[in-house]
């Protein structure tokens, strides 16, 4: 899925009034414009990195743990139940990956990775389906109880060993990376010209074939493959139904309980399978916290999604792609992007005009302006704030989005048979 | 066909639960074609080709409609297009006229009802048991179901039909059993029984009617709306161009299918929803001063829930688990809400604990509800005795103006009486009322003025003197509108009923007073 262009989904998410569908037609005419709005700011500003190869690159190995996170919070949410545990699931799959990653390689660590999450999952499965336990208090109890434990064991299972101390573990080794070879020398070359849009297009479609891990590979071919399963099979039908209407389901003879555990420790899975790409693809080794709050950006990701795939897999690449600007020439980059935000609140405030809503409307062309003075009076914005953007723009974001959201109807009730 | 009759909570669901299987039963048996069956669950029933559609409906809203149908059978026909084709075919055989891919959440009630329908036929059911299926349909709906039902009564198919309404009951059933606390009372076959026969077996004695008795409808205004418009989101107009006015005394019907603005026009009476255009007017202080003591009603259209309730708006909410009840709290703290600032149950500040339980003492015995005491939970009243308390608890203020949403659904028949009664009374006393229900022949009983809502608009005024459901129904689904009147019926009832429109509508006073002058 694509990564970069959707620096700002806010004018799509704001064009869908009321019970509209966003098609696929529309959708892609607006990825488009505002990849051709990044292009113009980017040449306007000088600022080449913003659509920059490795940038894209950085970008998607970012947004791959958030993805895989936020995948796992649909699954679980389908099912209806609330998942916040994905930050702790997450952290699980960090910590299996890499401890079982230094010793058996990279693929066991994988595995252990995904097990070790599914374990979270299963936690989370027993306290909140078998015992009605608060979906959230679960999740949170969860949490808290993964960061522990891994800190503990960490003591036991990295201290004394090369290279290993109690809050890092050994090296994994590497899964290898691979680039498409013509594509993606083709590819940067284009980049590297600097033409409008098209230079744009070839480093998001170069960072999509450059440098890339199997595990990358692995989590994109996920998402579509989530859909197909939840959307297509019988098997999503009832999972579906279960984060519907349970009682309804129950009475068809689904077995509401079955579905719900399956569905949130696959979620773990999922989780852990981002924990473990954290773990042995983005770094060689288990830090502790170093998770940093994706698991809860992943869960956001997916309510900006709307609880769909696609939607979440445009999330977690708008989150990937602010998280990358944190590494790369940020400063210069964030700044650039000002500009992009000031055109698109004054695209919003039009709309808002257009719509006969002037006091949304003049806030945005007030925020607008304030925007582009930022912009004009400064050449770069403080490292503070680059560091800040990916949550600045996880709020702005969901406060934007969630007006239009719709969550399965019986998502985080508490259900018993009968 | 078979139809299974008794009051509420005769045992009449229980019954059909242990039928499908979703209750297992203690002592007895169940035999299917002559073979005698146990049911472990739904499943096992549905394989024996019993089917079930639940009285509330049983699908999910998000999902489509076929979705909704294949749930759970996938293994019969797949997910994909030989499901959606069997469910055509179906739809078309028995004149259901489904659409296999609209989100069930778009359909309205008659529409969900079918795809219910659908789904056990799907599974092939022989057996169809229907629970109440009428409840909330109007006349016109009832109807085509009946039609669809004589259908597949034509293909072979059996259905169980249970229901507490006689009229449906004899002209549709080929067999009624009666079941009264549990045990089979009878067995009748309609051509050899009354209603009123049925309906003895049924209760055990006579069966109330919610006819009022004389009109007691004064020309004081209790409270006025001018224009009232709401609208939703996207700005779609949820209400619109509502004007009515309710004299002391008087009992306004209004007649709707579930979700055409009767919801949004409470939330705005009661001040949950600011109008977006229109105002609100209402008398105050005691009864029978409104006149030229007090001057003209006050206008309330900005004021907060709280005030308006203190100053004697009465509220029966339509769903008293949502709106009326704490369900897991005590019923004296149940008593308390919504009238948190008042006498007796609190002194300025201070909750006054004693005498608000002391009250709903006083509100258990004079209302009659039946509980072991006051420190129970609502949750473990019956829906019935839930609705006195809410009563008591409205009445007891003195309300000057009642919201009477639905006050007798999912109510026995002993405690529909007494609410009747107690609205009865109180509009003897001087209460205005607005009235509404999905039962029309309770609206037409207790109504001096009949309205109907469609869309949010009120499309047609009716007088309950001279009306049947059929004709109510009519203008419910927005085929009739205007004033509805009685063909060639030259009932002499309408005498003495003022239209209760005095005024403020000019022409439709003219067209209501027609008849009249006619009848004379």
């Amino acid at each position: 899925m694509s990564t970069a262009p959707a620096l700002d989904k806010r004018p799509a998410a704001a064009s869908a009034p009321g019970r509209r569908r966003v098609t696929l037609p529309v959708l892609l005419l607006i990825i488009a414009g505002v990849l051709a709005l990044t292009s113009l700011v980017r040449i306007v500003t000088g600022a080449d990195g913003i659509t920059n190869v490795s940038q894209m690159s950085t970008a998607l190995k970012l947004a791959v743990p958030i993805g895989m996170a936020g995948l796992g919070g649909l699954w679980a949410e389908r099912s209806g139940v609330i998942n916040i545990g994905l930050e702790g699931m997450l952290i699980l799959g960090t910590w299996f990956g890499a401890w079982a990653g230094y010793q058996w390689g990279p693929w066991i660590g994988v595995l252990a990775g995904i097990a070790g999450g599914a374990l979270g999952g299963l936690l989370h499965a027993i306290v909140t389906v078998t015992f009605n336990v608060n979906h959230i208090v679960s999740g949170v109890a969860i949490n808290i109880l993964a960061l522990g434990v891994t800190r503990y064991v960490s003591a036991f299972a990295f201290e004394g060993v090369p290279q290993g101390t109690s809050k890092q573990s050994p090296p994994v080794e590497s899964l290898g990376q691979f680039s498409v070879p013509v594509l993606s020398d083709g590819l940067e070359t284009i980049n590297d010209k600097g033409w409008f849009l098209a230079s744009d297009i070839a480093g998001l479609l170069g960072g999509l074939v450059t440098n890339m891990s199997p595990l990358t590979l692995l989590a994109l071919a996920l998402v579509p493959a989530s859909w197909w399963i939840l959307w297509r099979t019988s098997f999503g039908l009832r999972l579906r139904s279960c984060g519907e209407n349970p009682t309804a389901a129950e009475s068809l003879g689904v077995n509401v309980y079955k579905y719900k555990y399956l569905a949130v420790i696959i979620s773990g899975g999922l989780a852990g399978l981002g924990g473990a790409f954290l773990s042995i693809v983005a770094n060689p080794f288990y830090l502790e916290g170093q998770t940093g709050g994706r698991g809860y950006i992943g869960l956001a990701a997916m309510i900006f999604g709307n609880w769909m795939p696609g939607g979440l897999a445009l999330g977690a690449g708008l989150f990937g792609y602010t998280d990358s600007l944190k590494l790369r020439g940020g400063t210069e980059n964030v700044h650039a992007l000002l500009l992009l935000i000031a055109i698109l609140v004054l695209i919003g405030a039009i709309w808002l005009v257009l719509r006969k809503k002037y006091v949304g409307a003049v806030i945005a062309v007030a925020v607008s302006a304030l925007v582009f003075a930022w912009y004009a009076t400064t050449k770069e914005v403080p490292t503070q704030v680059v560091t800040a953007t990916p949550y600045v723009v996880t709020l702005l974001v969901l406060s934007l989005s969630a007006q239009r959201l719709r969550m399965p109807r019986a998502n985080g009730k508490p259900y018993r048979r009968g | 066909m078979h139809a299974l009759c008794g009051e509420n909570g005769a045992g009449k669901s229980t019954l059909m639960k242990i039928l499908y299987g979703m209750q297992k039963p203690d002592e007895g048996t169940i035999a299917v074609d002559g073979q005698q069956v146990a049911f472990a669950s739904p499943g096992d029933a549905i394989a024996r080709g019993i089917g079930m559609v639940h009285q509330h409906f049983m699908l999910a809203d998000n999902l489509t409609v076929l979705e909704n149908v294949v749930l759970g059978s996938e293994k019969l026909h797949g997910i994909g297009a030989k499901a959606r084709a069997k469910i055509v075919e179906l739809s078309e055989r028995y004149g259901l006229g489904v659409r296999p891919d609209a989100l069930v959440e778009n359909l309205g009630v008659a529409d969900r009802q079918r795809v219910e329908i659908l789904k056990v036929l799907y599974r092939g059911a022989t057996t169809l048991i229907l629970d109440e299926p009428t409840a909330v349909l109007v006349p016109q709906e009832v109807d085509a179901l009946f039609d669809n039902l004589r259908e597949l009564k034509a293909e072979g198919l059996s259905v169980i039909f249970i229901s507490h309404k006689l009229g449906e009951v004899l002209s549709v059933a080929d067999e009624i059993t009666v079941i009264r606390r549990g045990t089979t009372v009878g067995t009748v076959v309609p051509a050899d029984t009354t209603a009123k026969q049925l309906a003895e077996l049924m209760v055990g004695s006579e069966l109330p009617t919610p006819e009022t008795a004389e009109s007691t409808v004064t020309d004081r205004p209790v409270i006025e709306v001018r224009n009232l418009k709401l609208l939703g989101e996207g700005g779609r107009a949820l209400l619109d161009d509502i004007s009515f006015t309710i004299h002391e005394g008087e009992v306004l019907g209004l007649a709707g299918v579930e979700g055409n603005g009767q919801t949004e026009l409470i939330d705005a009476l009661i001040g949950l929803k600011g109008a977006d255009s229109g105002t609100l007017r209402m008398a105050t202080g005691e009864v029978g001063s409104a006149g030229e003591a007090a001057g003209e009603p006050e206008e309330i259209t900005s004021w907060p829930t709280r005030r308006r309730r203190e100053q004697g708006i009465g509220y029966i909410p339509e769903d008293r688990h949502r709106h009326g009840l704490l369900l897991e709290s005590p019923l004296w703290e149940n008593r308390i809400l919504g009238h948190v600032t008042e006498r007796p149950n609190s002194k300025g500040f201070w909750l006054d604990l004693k005498s608000a339980q002391a009250d709903t003492r006083r509100i258990v015995e004079e209302y009659d509800v039946r509980t072991p005491g006051i420190d129970v939970t609502a949750a473990s009243l019956s829906g019935g005795n839930q609705q006195k308390l809410i009563v008591g608890r409205e009445m007891s203020h003195k309300p000057r103006f009642l919201i009477a949403a639905h006050p007798t659904r999912g109510v026995d028949v002993g405690a529909q009486a007494q609410i009747w009664d107690q609205i009865r009374e109180a509009r003897r006393e001087g209460l205005a009322v607005l009235l509404i229900s999905a039962d029309l022949d309770e609206l037409i009983g207790l109504s001096d003025t009949l309205r109907v809502i469609y869309r949010g608009r009120l499309v047609a005024d009716a007088d309950p003197a001279d009306i049947t459901p059929e004709e109510l129904g009519s203008a419910m689904t927005g085929a009739a509108s205007g004033h509805l009147e009685h063909p060639a019926d030259e009932s002499g009832a309408a005498e003495d009923r003022p239209s209760g429109e005095t005024g403020d509508q000019p022409e439709k006073t003219e067209e209501a007073a027609a008849p009249e002058d006619e009848a004379r």
